[in-house]
């Protein structure tokens, strides 16, 4: 794997190999150093002395941050042993209560119609109900750590990582400029964790009522993998009587693009289920391309399920506009340069590879990266944007 | 609905008889026209002392609506109503912000600690509330959006403590100075469209260099003005595609030899060929849209093509009104006005065409005035407020517009 000064994430699979490789040799897995990422460290450093100001709470953070590396047991690259580990790390705070973020965010992340970034924020509010710090310092110091355990839980998620930074964020600023009494300032947190849920519902719909213009009569639409903005948005333009068709493809290894199918289905809309392989083939009939997204980072482009580059490619080479419908709560602090700054999945894709030939080497991306030079618009809760605003909205947020 | 005072309808409706039959031309005298006539219906709206805003608010989009409805092309009417309406409630969130203050330097004086303090917090809440209510929706205020005005209250409130009669006269003073300041900014918008053509010319030099080649297609009065603008320090020479159906060209051509400008005159179908020698494309456009598209006299997207194969930066003068906050969902059939055939044939020839007996015609003219060109095609967008790229014109409509008055009715 090249190795670019760009990487965004640990390339993991650097990390799983020399681990193996110093398992074989017999040494302690203790041994291993901690492997919090440079670019994160940096990211949570350039956080923190932004708005609070005092030198203080940095040099707190650091303290505490390498407390938690020292104790929990490296990185774990699988997902028991890394709720086990945040679970420890908790519990060097308090040990009375028995209670994981990760378990929470995965009762969230069970309700189908909660995005992850979302099941994120709720799992945070749940750590500042159950948080028995008593300075909004240490309030954020356990935040902090309960984010960073959340990242860690999935490296590969986006919007994992971009919920978990916006609700730091907002940690942040309440904090510093308006509550002075701990008390309130949790509860105005927790309110605002609560309602965040709704938020991201209230976004989804703004996102249909402005996205349903594009859709105009007889139509013929193209949509890659499963998106609940999408959904919503087809839904949308349907109810109000437009007539048009979509073109799903089959959205490989996970078949999401069935599931869209599905959804288009039971809602009466008229569609067309192809293959992966046939978008270039449907193409030429197509009127507009319809996206979803998993992020949205920071030059505009989107991550998004494998197969969407591909699908934005043909469609720039065909002339056909390529809309992208995501909620604000995806944008990303990321800036991938090309495919290989992001980590491969963890996850086992499912590839038909006969048994025989068990040895053959297999790629296993699940995502890839759209640059925005490929996208025409896209369709957020705060209006249409052309990608290059969305790294203008990013800018305002962290600087 | 709020009906506006009987002095005013028939000047809107004879704006709209002009709107409806053509006889308003030119975005920038729209504009003028619509807004001076927005400004007498402000002028003439009696304003209850509860809710000014929304009365005016109101007053203005009955009449938006049917001035829009009456040349949908023209889209300098929308957005100057639009304008119009961001006006208002600018006005009314800083003279709301500035009341609040207002009160808690009166409870100061009450010498109450308690109450002191609860009025600050609540005033500086408000004021908060307010900015973020003018503001765009952005990620930095996505999780502390408030649902709940706390605006009202608070004044109902405040105005709780001083006696009926003071409270009445602070109030219709209040309306009073949200009129005036309305009326104000509108003002500062007519000046600003009024000057709108020297501020382009002013920035020519900037672009036009000495011995370039400069090529147009057709007239547009900005234009004109910057190529004298550059005229003063540069000499430079200009080639003018006629334009047909209309042959505007014609007429920009003998203007700039008029004023000594070296000026080649072509046919359309000449650009191409032409368009290797030019060092920059300069055109006018009829209306921007929010992505950043530009709706132009037709055969500019040929122009622009040609421009973009050969490399030639493709230069669009556009003023803030003509800057529209709609995204072009279908250009091609909702946004162009089809002319009469006439101008494509004769009406001599015409008849030669007709089939005698039926009456039906065999021969079918289309005779649009507008093309759309799509952003990716236009290099820089050079307004009164300085130059632009195409990416960026999301940020001017977000800018000039509230979200809630895209979409009027």
């Amino acid at each position: 794997m090249r190795r670019s000064p760009f990487l965004l994430f640990d390339p993991s699979l650097d990390n799983s190999s020399s681990r193996a490789d110093s398992e074989e040799g017999g040494m302690a897995v203790n041994n291993v150093q901690t492997e919090s990422s440079p670019f994160y460290d940096e990211r949570m450093g350039l956080n923190s002395n932004l708005l609070t100001g005092p030198v203080t709470f940095e040099w707190l953070s650091q303290a505490e941050d390498a407390r938690l590396n020292g104790s929990s047991d490296a990185f774990q690259p699988f997902l028991d042993k890394a709720a086990q580990s945040a679970e420890a790390a908790m519990n060097g705070d308090h040990a009375s209560s028995r209670f994981s973020v990760i378990n929470e965010f995965n009762i969230w992340r069970q309700k189908p119609e909660l995005a992850e970034a979302v099941a994120a924020i709720k799992a945070l509010t749940c750590v500042i109900r159950r948080s028995e710090a008593t300075t909004m310092m240490g309030l954020e110091i356990e935040l902090k750590k309960a984010a960073e355990t959340l990242k860690m839980w999935d490296k590969t998620s986006i919007s994992l990582s971009a919920g978990c930074d916006l609700f730091m964020r907002y940690v942040t600023r309440t904090s510093a400029l308006e509550y002075e009494d701990i008390s309130a300032g949790k509860s105005r947190l927790i309110e605002r964790g609560e309602k965040f849920g709704e938020i991201s519902l209230k976004a989804r719909q703004t996102i249909a009522n402005l996205g349903q213009e594009f859709v105009y009569d007889g139509s013929l639409i193209l949509t890659h993998g499963y998106s609940r903005v999408v959904l919503a948005l087809l839904k949308l333009a349907a109810s109000q009587g437009k007539r048009f068709q979509v073109v799903c493809t089959e959205g490989r290894p996970d078949n999401t693009g069935l599931e869209m199918a599905k959804e288009l289905m039971g809602a009466k809309i008229p569609m067309m289920l192809i293959l992966d392989a046939g978008v270039a083939n449907m193409m030429g009939q197509i009127d507009m391309v319809l996206l979803g997204a998993e992020g949205v980072v920071e030059s505009g482009g989107v991550i998004n399920h494998i197969g969407t580059y591909q699908t934005a490619l043909v469609a720039r080479s065909m002339n056909k506009p390529v809309y992208v419908a995501a909620e604000s709560y995806k944008f990303a602090r990321l800036f991938p340069l090309d495919q290989m700054d992001m980590s491969p999945t963890p996850r086992i894709v499912d590839l038909a590879v006969p048994a025989q030939e068990e040895n053959i080497k297999i790629q296993t991306s699940e995502r890839d990266y759209t640059p925005p030079q490929y996208l025409t618009l896209l369709f957020t809760d705060l209006g249409i944007l052309t990608p290059s605003a969305v790294s203008d909205e990013l800018i305002q947020l962290y600087l | 609905m709020v009906g506006t005072m009987p002095d005013v309808q028939p000047l809107v409706d004879e704006f709209i008889t002009k709107l409806n039959r053509r006889q308003v031309e030119g975005s920038l005298d729209t504009a003028k026209l619509a807004l001076v006539l927005l400004r007498q219906v402000i002028s003439a709206q009696r304003i209850p002392p509860n809710s000014p805003a929304n009365t005016l608010i109101e007053a203005i989009k009955s009449v938006g609506v049917r001035m829009i409805a009456a040349n949908p092309i023209e889209l300098a009417v929308g957005n100057i109503v639009r304008r119009v309406l961001h006006i208002i409630r600018e006005e009314d969130a800083s003279l709301a912000t500035t009341v609040v203050t207002g009160v808690t330097t009166a409870v100061d004086s009450d010498d109450e600690d308690n109450l002191d303090i609860r009025e600050q917090a609540s005033s500086h809440a408000v004021a908060a509330a307010n900015r973020s209510v003018l503001r765009a929706p952005s990620l930095h205020n996505l999780l502390e959006s408030m649902p709940n005005p706390i605006r009202a209250d608070v004044t109902v409130a405040s105005t709780g403590d001083s006696d009926a009669r003071s409270r009445s006269g602070d109030k219709n003073s209040r309306s009073w100075k949200l009129k005036h300041n309305v009326i104000e900014s509108i003002n500062e918008l007519l000046v600003e469209l009024q000057d709108y053509h020297s501020q382009v010319a002013e920035q020519a030099l900037e672009h036009i260099h000495q011995n370039e080649v400069i090529l147009t297609l057709g007239r547009s009065r900005t234009l004109l003005h910057f190529l004298l603008g550059a005229k003063k320090k540069r000499s430079f020479q200009v080639v003018v595609a006629e334009g047909s159906p209309r042959f505007q060209g014609h007429k920009l051509a003998k203007e700039l030899t008029a004023e000594k400008l070296s000026t080649t005159l072509i046919t359309d179908s000449a650009v191409f060929a032409m368009i290797s020698r030019v060092n920059m494309v300069i055109v006018g456009a009829h209306a921007v849209m929010a992505n950043g598209g530009v709706l132009a006299p037709v055969g500019l997207h040929m122009v622009a093509l040609a421009a973009r194969r050969h490399a030639v930066p493709f230069v669009v003068l556009t003023g803030l009104h003509k800057l529209c906050p709609l995204y072009p969902h279908n250009p091609y059939s909702l946004l162009n006005d089809m002319k009469s055939p006439s101008e494509v044939l004769d009406f001599g020839e015409f008849s030669d065409c007709l089939n005698g007996a039926t009456g039906g015609p065999q021969c079918h003219v289309f005779n649009p005035t507008f093309d759309y060109i799509p952003p990716e095609l236009v290099s820089l967008f050079i307004t009164d407020t300085g130059g632009h790229n195409p990416s960026y014109v999301y940020r001017l409509v977000a800018e000039f517009y509230s979200p809630e008055d895209i979409v009027l009715q």
